[in-house]
């Protein structure tokens, strides 16, 4: 009778993961297409800080076009998509409940990609709205947002008819993500392009919109990825589920008020900036529990953690969600703030959140569920370590180094006697340090880009073992051959 | 924990913040009140309250479109939040000719008439929110000849050639074939023989919208936070 039961799990997921193929692997895909124009942009934009004649003859390449570019591609191509391919994949997976709507996803899914292009060509072209991280023209949100619930609408459904008993952690950390989202994208954009006459107040909404991105979309769709992953792989339980409770609602109670604290010392009311430090700086506690509560459960078994491609990414994901609260500490506390708020610090911690702790997360659950939904296992190791290590490396690099650097550079910037000559030199380190890391990024990334499209060409190898970084017994670079078939003897 | 608990939570939690700190702000800062300037205290009469014109609007728009915030700020922060006022020029000058110490930190009505308050996102380049007040004290009527040279090519400027890395906006230049006379507005950039640099429109209204950036004007005294103690002028 167990056996009978497992067989008819083992179906069921495999029959959702199939449900979920194009879609899922669609979002991941042009989401690591999407990554490899950002880091090209992120190329140029870095080189340009050092060296300003690069590229000048040509307007579509000035330095403030690119940078907005960059930004864009990594957030709304990436980072978006990947959020949209774990949501879907996990919530039904969670749910068990199959797709049955994977033409409407993935029709959606093209729309967004291409309101995205025509946004990032306006860009370039110099249609910029002008405001951080909403610089596509006007024309592109609203497509943006319709797409964005066509997409996760059958999630919701989903969750909704979920079998009776217990709801997972990751299943309130999705729905909190996908209801913020279309909230905050859809009222920030209303606000600033349908209401006019409140520049102030416009450049409040859009401080507040770049926070929010980060910790009410990647933040929670991370999170919640990691609370599936980390235990999954592992076969064992969180370390603490009530903790995983209480992270949630202190996520959801303080990241709202989070993101005014750019705008201290500008005339708009007191306390917003005062606010939104404090809230920032809060964001550790939620980061915090998150990360030691699965960190806690992942080195129960380190062995694991080190020859699975999964964990080892997640793993690194919850580090550096940990360092990305520390930064959100330091960088927000008064007295750092008013060194390091016009500096590339901010840069550095975009670049920790985004693709530090979410990226790596994403990538994990990448090398997770492709296998599943292809049923066809990664063709090499050698591939997802080159990944990893140019990866970690160089993520570790932008962040430490625009950081740190922001810091030298704002004292340039606050010892007023000195000539601001001093300040604008003390950047130029770093920004070339910066364009190294983003190389060796691009690097990493074709790796992964190559990988992925080969396995979404069903390319993959046909078996039923995982591939593995760590060397079992024997000497072949590709993993162990064994059954054809990947999932599991009932599936046929 | 059910779903509507959940609902009831989430909607409370994010809607709280999302009233006070998003939507209540945007639209009372939509409405500002103007200030009156007070007889007998202030050397002005009549009401603060600072206009923008179209071309400086279209400059503004200019600005947006090319990322200048970016590198660029605009906002004089107050003490508490850094050391903007004492940094020369970025809130005004410390001695105007005709009134003597104009610098202050920003104001709401600093942003007034533009669809967004450009504060920007690091200083890379100068804070920008008084280039206007510094480009006339140091340039008088030139100024705005040296802005498009500026613009430009900004290393043509020997006192920063060696370390700027601002872009140059070649492209927002015409280059025009000279028939008859050299035209006024002819930049004194390097350029073959017959042929003249001109600023096209949207270098215009940039540099109408750069010049504009005086924000250091007096304000009534209910809003000056570094009012004039008498007898310690200068």
């Amino acid at each position: 009778m167990a056996t009978l039961e497992n067989d008819q799990d083992t179906i069921l997921r495999a029959s959702i993961d199939r449900s979920l193929r194009h879609p899922v692997m669609f979002f991941f895909t042009s989401g690591a297409a999407w990554l490899a124009v950002a880091i090209l942009l992120g190329i140029i934009s870095s080189a340009k800080v050092h060296n300003p004649g690069f590229l000048e003859s040509c307007p579509w390449m000035t330095y403030g076009r690119v940078t907005a570019a960059h930004q864009t591609a990594l957030i709304y191509g990436w980072g978006c998509q990947a959020a949209f391919g774990m949501a879907i994949w996990l919530m039904a997976r969670l749910s068990r409940q199959t797709c049955r709507n994977a033409g409407t996803i993935l029709t959606a899914g093209h729309v967004w990609n291409f309101a995205l292009s025509l946004g990032v060509i306006a860009i370039l072209a110099g249609g910029g709205t002008g405001m951080p991280w909403m610089e596509m023209p006007s024309f592109a949100w609203m497509p943006m947002l319709l797409a964005y619930v066509a997409i996760v609408i059958g999630s919701m459904v989903q969750f909704k008819v979920r079998p009776e008993g217990h709801t997972y952690i990751s299943q309130w950390y999705l729905m909190a993500a996908l209801i913020w989202f279309p909230w905050f994208f859809g009222s920030a954009h209303l606000l600033v392009h349908g209401f006019s006459g409140s520049p102030l107040g416009a450049a409040g909404v859009n401080a507040w919109f770049r926070s929010a991105m980060l910790l009410m979309l990647f933040a929670p769709v991370g999170i919640a990825m990691a609370y599936y992953l980390v235990p999954k792989v592992l076969g064992r339980p969180v370390y603490n589920y009530s903790l995983s409770l209480i992270g949630f609602w202190s996520l959801a109670i303080i990241a709202p008020w989070a993101g005014m604290q750019k705008l201290t010392g500008v005339p708009i009311p007191n306390f917003l900036p005062y606010l939104g430090a404090f809230a920032a700086i809060l964001f550790a506690v939620p980061a915090a529990m998150a990360g030691i509560n699965l960190l806690k459960t992942a080195v129960t078994d380190l062995e694991k953690v080190n020859e699975s491609p999964t964990l080892r990414f997640t793993v690194w994901g919850l580090i550096f969600l940990l360092i990305f609260g520390l930064a959100s500490v330091l960088l927000n506390l008064p007295s750092v703030t008013r060194i390091t708020q016009f500096t590339i610090s901010g840069y550095g911690y975009d670049v920790l959140g985004i693709y530090g702790f979410f990226s790596f997360i994403a990538f994990g659950a990448i090398y997770f569920i492709v296998p599943r939904i292809t049923r066809r296992e990664w063709l090499s190791r050698r591939l997802i370590k080159s990944h990893f290590f140019l990866s970690i490396y160089a993520v570790f690099g932008i962040a430490l180094v625009a950081i740190f650097g922001g810091l030298m550079q704002g004292v340039g910037q606050e010892t007023f006697t000195s000539a601001w000559e001093d300040a604008a030199d003390r950047v130029v380190p770093y920004a070339v340090m910066t364009t190294t890391c983003w190389f060796f990024l691009l690097v990493s990334n074709f790796f992964f880009f190559v990988h992925l499209t080969l396995m979404w060409l069903r390319l993959g190898r046909r078996s039923s073992h995982p591939t593995l970084l760590v060397e079992p017994h024997h000497h072949d670079p590709h993993g162990p051959e064994g059954d054809i078939d990947n999932a599991g003897p009932a599936v046929h | 924990m059910s779903f509507r608990n959940f609902a009831i939570g989430l909607t409370i939690s994010f809607g709280l913040a999302w009233f006070s700190v998003v939507l209540l702000p945007f639209f009372k800062l939509r409405d500002l009140t103007p200030v009156a300037f007070e007889e007998g205290v202030d050397a002005k009469t009549g009401i603060y309250f600072p206009k923008t014109t179209g071309r400086v609007v279209d400059g503004a728009r200019v600005y947006a479109e090319n990322g200048c915030y970016q590198c660029h700020t605009q906002v004089a922060r107050p003490t508490y939040a850094g050391n903007d006022l004492k940094r020369d020029g970025f809130a005004g000058l410390k001695g105007d000719p005709d009134r003597g110490d104009t610098r202050r930190e920003s104001n709401p009505f600093d942003y007034v008439g533009l669809d967004f308050a450009q504060i920007g996102l690091t200083r890379n380049g100068p804070d920008l929110i008084n280039l206007g007040r510094r480009l006339n004290a140091a340039h008088g009527p030139d100024a705005d000849e040296y802005l498009y040279r500026r613009l430009y090519d900004p290393r043509l400027d020997p006192a920063v050639a060696t370390w700027s890395n601002c872009p140059s906006m070649k492209f927002l230049f015409e280059k025009k074939e000279i028939q008859g006379q050299r035209s006024e507005q002819a930049l004194d950039v390097e350029v073959e023989e017959g042929f003249q640099i001109v600023p096209g429109p949207a270098a215009r209204a940039l540099v109408s919208y750069l010049l504009s950036l005086q924000h250091d004007d007096e304000v009534p005294s209910s809003m000056n936070y570094a009012p004039v103690i008498p007898g310690n002028e200068g």
